[in-house]
C-alpha cells in the first residue's frame, strides 16, 4: 500500500511547488535584476532553427540588426548602420556602419561580419532569415561600408532587420552541423548575452558592456518559465517577478485593478488559428518517414464544413474572456491595412446546419447511426493535439471538438509541449490543433510561411519548416513572388489581399481570433517601459523589444510586500490537506499494525 | 458434498457480515461508498451530460458562484460544477475498480504461482515484483501514460500493471503456509494435479485475503487516477475529479478564489478514498487470518 502516501503527497506537493515555485532567487550584492515570467520555454537558442516567440526575445536581446525598428511605429531606424543610401535603380543599397562596434568578447563588428550573415543565411536558407535575404547579396567594401544588392525590386529595403550572428563563432560550424549547434556561446552585440539556460526552468542573460547604445541600466535579466500561468500571476503580485508575459485572460481583469501593477493589452497582430493537416503529396517527401493526414481533410468541402462549424464570437467571449476579436483571414503584420475585407459569400459564417449539409452533399454520411460520419466504411476520427504550454488550448479544444461532434466528426487527443508539437507537426502526425502566430512588421515573412517550399520534407530534421498545414497552393506561391518584388505599396497591398483571401478560402487555417499579448509589469521596480508600437503594443516580446534598453531601476525597489498571495495560501491549504491525509493514513496503518502484533 | 459446502459458506458469510456490522468505521465507510456508487450509477438521472460540453453551456454565466448558478456554480466555460462532479464519480470509481481488478488478477496469479511452485519460478517472480516495488510508482506511471497516450483505457492499464506487487507478496506468503497444511499433502498423495490443488485448496484459502487487499488497492488506484489526470495524462476531455482539479488549476481558479470549482472534487476524492480504506480495513481485520487471531470476538 505504499502508493497512497506518494500519491497523496505528490498531488499536494505538485500543487504547492507549482504555486510557490522558486520563492528564493533574490539578487545578491545589489545587482539590478529584471525578472520576467513566461509560460513558454525556448525551443532553441540557435537562430537557424528556433521558431518560438520566447526564442525571438532571446535573439532580440543578443543579436544586433543592420537596421532597427522604431519603438513607436516600427518604421526603419538606424541599427548597426547609422545611415544608408541607394543608387538610381533602387536595387543597390550602401549602408555605413557605426564606429567602434564590438561583440561582447571584444571582436570588432565590421561590414564583413554583417555580409557574412546575409550571404550565408541566403545560401543555406536559414529558417528565420531566408524570406528577407532570399534576393540579396552583400559585400563589404571597407570596414564600415556594406553594399547590399537585390536581384529584384524589393519593397522591404532598406529595412534589413535580420539577426546578425558572430562570424568568428559561426565560421567554425559547417552547414550540415549548424542545425545541431547549441548556440550557448553567449557572444552578443545586443543589450544582453545569454549566460545560462536550464531547460523548462529559466534562462539568464547578463548585460553586455560593449552594446552600441551603451551599457544598459540592468545588470541581469532572468526569464523564468512557469508551468502554470496562475502561479506566474501570483509571483508577479508578490513581487518575485517584475513583469509577466502571456498573462491568462481569466486573471487579466484583476491585474488591471491591482495596485502597483500595470496591465497591458499589447496589439501587434497576433492571432490564434485552427490548423487542418492538408498535405496532399506536394512537394513530395519520403512517405515512410512521415505521417499522413486523415484523408477526408484533403477534401476542400470537409475543411469548409469545419470552418462553418466554428463560432468565433463564442470562442472570443468564452475562451479569451472577451479579450480579442473574432478572426477572419490571417493577419500578416501589426498593421490591419494588410488584411482584406471579405465579402459575405466569401465568409464562412458559423452555421452548423450548413456545415452538415456540405458534408451530406459530399457523401460523408452516418450509415450506422452512431452519430459519427463514415469515410470508406470507417468512422471519421481526427487526431487533435493539445498544447500543454497554453492554458487556452484545452478550452479551445472543448468548444471545437464539441462543434465537430455536432457535424458528425469524432476526435482523439494527445498533449504536447511546444517543442514536441513542432516535431509532431513536422512529421505530419496530427490532423488538427490550435496555435498562434505573431507577425513581423513587413507582411513578407508571414506570407512566406504558407508557401509550398515551407512544407516539412526533411526527414532528418522535423522542425525545419514553417507551413504546418502541408497545403501547397502554387497560385498562392505565384502571388507571393509578385508582391515580393512590387514596389508600389497600393498594388502590393492588393496582391496581399488576394493572397489572404485565397488562403482563407482554402480553409486549411481557420483563424479563430486576433488576440492581444496580455502582459503586466510592476510599477514599483523599474521605469521606462516602452510599448511597441506606441500606445497599443506590448512592452515585452515585441518586434524589437526596446523596453530592455530603456528601463531604469527605481530607487526604492523593494523586494515585494512580503505578504502571502491568495494562491500561496491556497497552495499551503492544499499541502496542509495532503499532510493531514498523510498523518491520517499513518495513524490508520499504525493501528492496523498494532492489531497485528 | 456441494450442498454441504454451500451451506458452510453461507454460514461463514453470515458470520462475517455479523462481525462486519459490529465495526462502526467499516459500516460508515460502506454507507459513504454506497452513496457514491448510487450517484455514479444514477448519474444520467441526477445530472445532464449535455451540460458537460462547453458548446451547450454558452447560455450560462461563467465563473458563477453557487449562489448564482445552484447548486454548485459554474467553471470558466460556463459548465455547471454539479454535473461534472456527478459524472466525474463514474470515471473515478470505474478507474479505481477496473485498475484494482487488473492489479488483483496479476497479483494473485503471480503470488500463487510463486508460493506454490517455489524454486526458480518463485525466484524469477520475486525478482520481478521486487523490481516493480522499488521503482517509484508515480514516475513509472507518468512515463507509461505518456508513451501509451492519454485515454481512460490506458490510465486503467497503467495503474493496474503498476500496483500489483504488494498483493503478490502478501498472497505468496499466505500460499507458503497453506502449502504445508496436511490436507494439501493428503490431496497430493491421492494423486491430485497441481492445478487441482491450486484451484480447490489454495485459491479458496487465499480468497479472503485477496478481497481485503482489493478493497485497500481501490483507494490507491483512485488517487493515482486523480494524480495522473491532474498532470494531464488522462483523456483530456473526459470529466473526472482529477481532470476537474486540473482544469481549475490551469484556468486560474485558485487565483480567482473560485473555491466552488476545486473544493468539491477534492472533497469527493478524500471521501471515497477514506470510505474504501475504512471498508478495506474492517474486512482485512475479519478476513485476514493473521489479524483474526488477535481479535477478541
Amino acid at each position: 500500500m505504499r502508493s497512497i502516501v506518494p500519491a497523496a503527497a505528490a498531488l499536494a506537493a505538485v500543487l504547492a511547488l507549482a504555486l510557490a515555485a522558486g520563492a528564493t532567487a533574490q539578487s545578491p550584492d545589489q545587482k539590478v535584476v529584471l525578472t520576467v515570467g513566461l509560460t513558454q520555454d525556448l525551443d532553441s537558442p540557435n537562430v537557424t532553427v528556433g521558431e518560438l516567440v520566447s526564442s525571438f526575445e532571446l535573439w532580440n536581446l543578443q543579436y544586433p540588426t543592420l537596421t532597427d525598428l522604431a519603438a513607436d511605429d516600427l518604421s526603419t531606424a538606424p541599427g548597426l548602420a547609422e545611415s544608408w543610401s541607394s543608387d538610381d535603380s533602387g536595387r543597390v543599397w550602401t549602408y555605413t556602419l557605426r564606429e567602434g562596434l564590438e561583440w561582447s568578447d571584444g571582436t570588432p563588428i565590421t561590414a564583413e561580419e554583417v555580409a557574412y550573415t546575409i550571404n550565408r543565411s541566403r545560401e543555406e536558407e536559414w529558417l528565420n532569415h531566408y524570406s528577407t535575404v532570399q534576393n540579396l547579396t552583400a559585400e563589404a567594401t571597407d570596414e564600415r561600408t556594406l553594399v547590399v544588392t537585390s536581384s529584384v525590386d524589393d519593397p522591404k529595403l532598406p529595412g534589413l532587420s535580420v539577426y546578425i550572428v558572430p562570424k568568428h563563432v559561426y565560421e567554425e560550424i559547417e552547414a550540415s552541423e549548424i542545425g545541431k549547434y547549441a548556440a550557448l556561446d553567449g557572444v552578443s552585440a545586443g543589450p544582453f548575452s545569454l549566460k545560462e539556460w536550464k531547460k523548462g526552468q529559466f534562462w539568464r542573460m547578463e548585460a553586455n558592456d560593449s552594446y552600441w547604445r551603451g551599457r544598459v541600466a540592468i545588470d541581469e535579466v532572468v526569464f523564468r518559465v512557469f508551468r502554470n500561468a496562475d502561479a506566474m500571476v501570483a509571483a508577479l503580485r508578490s513581487g518575485e517577478l517584475d513583469a509577466a508575459h502571456n498573462v491568462p485572460a481569466a486573471a487579466f481583469p484583476s491585474l488591471e485593478t491591482a495596485e502597483g501593477i500595470e496591465a497591458v493589452e499589447g496589439e501587434q497582430g497576433g492571432f490564434d488559428y485552427l490548423v487542418l493537416n492538408s498535405y496532399a503529396g506536394q512537394p513530395p517527401r519520403d512517405e515512410t518517414k512521415f505521417d499522413a493526414p486523415h484523408p477526408v481533410l484533403l477534401d476542400l468541402r470537409v475543411r469548409q464544413a469545419i470552418a462553418h462549424a466554428i463560432d468565433k464570437e463564442t470562442l472570443v467571449e468564452r475562451v479569451l474572456s472577451g479579450l480579442g476579436t473574432p478572426g477572419t483571414t490571417i493577419s500578416p503584420s501589426p498593421s490591419p491595412a494588410w488584411m482584406p475585407e471579405l465579402s459575405e459569400e466569401e465568409t464562412y459564417e458559423f452555421d452548423l446546419e450548413q456545415a452538415n449539409q456540405i458534408l451530406d452533399d459530399a457523401g460523408y454520411t452516418d450509415t450506422n447511426g452512431n452519430g459519427v460520419r463514415e469515410h470508406e466504411g470507417k468512422d471519421i476520427v481526427l487526431r487533435y493535439a493539445i498544447r500543454t504550454e497554453s492554458e487556452y488550448s484545452k478550452p479551445y479544444a472543448e468548444f471545437i471538438t464539441g462543434w465537430l461532434k455536432d457535424i458528425g466528426i469524432d476526435t482523439t487527443f494527445s498533449s504536447y509541449d511546444d517543442g514536441q508539437l513542432i516535431e509532431v507537426a513536422g512529421k505530419g502526425a496530427f490532423d488538427a490543433y490550435v496555435w498562434g502566430w505573431t507577425p513581423f512588421v513587413d507582411p513578407d515573412p508571414m506570407l512566406s510561411y504558407m508557401k509550398c517550399d515551407q512544407i516539412s520534407v526533411d526527414a532528418s530534421d522535423f522542425s525545419n519548416f514553417w507551413n504546418d498545414t502541408g497545403l501547397c497552393d502554387p497560385e498562392y506561391d505565384a502571388l507571393y513572388a509578385e508582391q515580393n518584388t512590387e514596389l508600389d505599396p497600393d498594388r502590393r497591398e492588393e496582391i496581399v489581399h488576394e493572397m489572404l483571401t485565397r488562403w482563407y478560402t482554402n480553409a486549411a487555417y481557420v483563424v479563430l481570433a486576433t488576440s492581444p499579448d496580455l502582459q503586466a509589469y510592476r510599477t514599483d521596480r523599474f521605469s521606462g517601459w516602452v510599448r511597441q508600437p506606441a500606445e497599443i503594443g506590448p512592452v515585452l516580446f515585441s518586434n524589437s523589444s526596446p523596453s530592455y534598453w530603456s528601463l531604469e531601476p527605481l530607487a526604492s525597489s523593494g523586494d515585494g510586500d512580503g505578504g502571502l498571495s491568495t494562491a500561496a495560501i491556497a497552495a499551503i491549504a492544499i499541502a496542509g490537506a495532503g499532510a493531514l491525509a498523510l498523518v491520517g493514513w499513518v495513524v490508520l496503518r499504525r493501528r492496523s499494525v498494532e492489531e497485528r502484533e | 458434498m456441494t450442498a454441504l459446502a454451500w451451506g458452510r459458506r453461507k454460514r461463514a458469510l453470515a458470520q462475517t457480515w455479523a462481525e462486519y456490522r459490529r465495526d462502526r468505521e467499516g459500516m460508515t465507510g460502506l454507507l459513504v461508498l454506497g452513496g457514491f456508487v448510487a450517484v455514479a450509477l444514477l448519474a444520467p438521472l441526477l445530472a445532464d451530460d449535455a451540460q458537460l460540453s462547453a458548446v451547450n453551456t454558452t447560455g450560462n454565466e461563467v465563473w458563477a458562484p453557487p449562489g448564482e448558478h445552484p447548486p454548485l456554480g459554474t467553471d470558466s466555460l460556463g459548465r455547471p460544477i454539479y454535473d461534472q462532479l456527478v459524472y466525474g464519480s463514474q470515471v473515478s470509481l470505474l478507474v479505481g475498480i477496473a485498475a484494482t481488478l487488473i492489479a488483483i488478477v496479476i497479483g494473485t496469479v503471480v503470488g500463487v504461482s510463486a508460493g506454490f511452485f517455489g524454486g526458480w519460478v518463485d525466484a524469477v517472480l520475486n525478482r520481478l515484483s521486487e523490481w516493480f516495488l522499488v521503482i517509484p510508482f508515480i514516475p513509472l506511471a507518468i512515463v507509461l501514460a505518456a508513451i501509451l497516450g492519454p485515454s481512460l483505457r490506458n490510465i486503467i492499464f497503467v495503474i493496474g500493471v503498476t500496483s500489483w506487487p504488494v498483493t503478490a507478496r502478501l498472497i505468496r506468503a499466505q500460499v507458503l503456509t497453506i502449502k504445508q497444511r496436511l490436507y494439501v499433502e493428503r490431496s497430493r498423495a491421492l494423486g491430485a494435479s497441481s492445478l487441482h490443488v491450486m484451484g480447490r485448496h489454495v485459491l479458496p484459502n487465499v480468497a479472503p485475503l485477496v478481497i481485503a487487499n482489493a478493497t485497500l488497492t481501490v483507494p490507491v488506484a483512485i488517487l493515482s487516477e486523480t494524480v495522473l489526470s491532474f498532470l494531464g495524462l488522462s483523456d483530456p476531455l473526459r470529466v473526472s475529479w482529477g481532470s476537474m482539479l486540473e482544469d481549475a488549476f490551469s484556468a486560474g481558479a485558485l487565483g480567482r478564489e473560485a473555491w466552488w470549482w476545486y473544493l468539491p472534487p477534492g472533497l469527493c476524492v478524500i471521501a471515497v478514498v477514506l470510505a474504501f480504506t475504512l471498508v478495506g480495513r474492517a474486512l482485512e481485520a475479519i478476513l485476514d487470518p493473521r489479524l483474526r487471531a488477535g481479535r477478541a470476538g
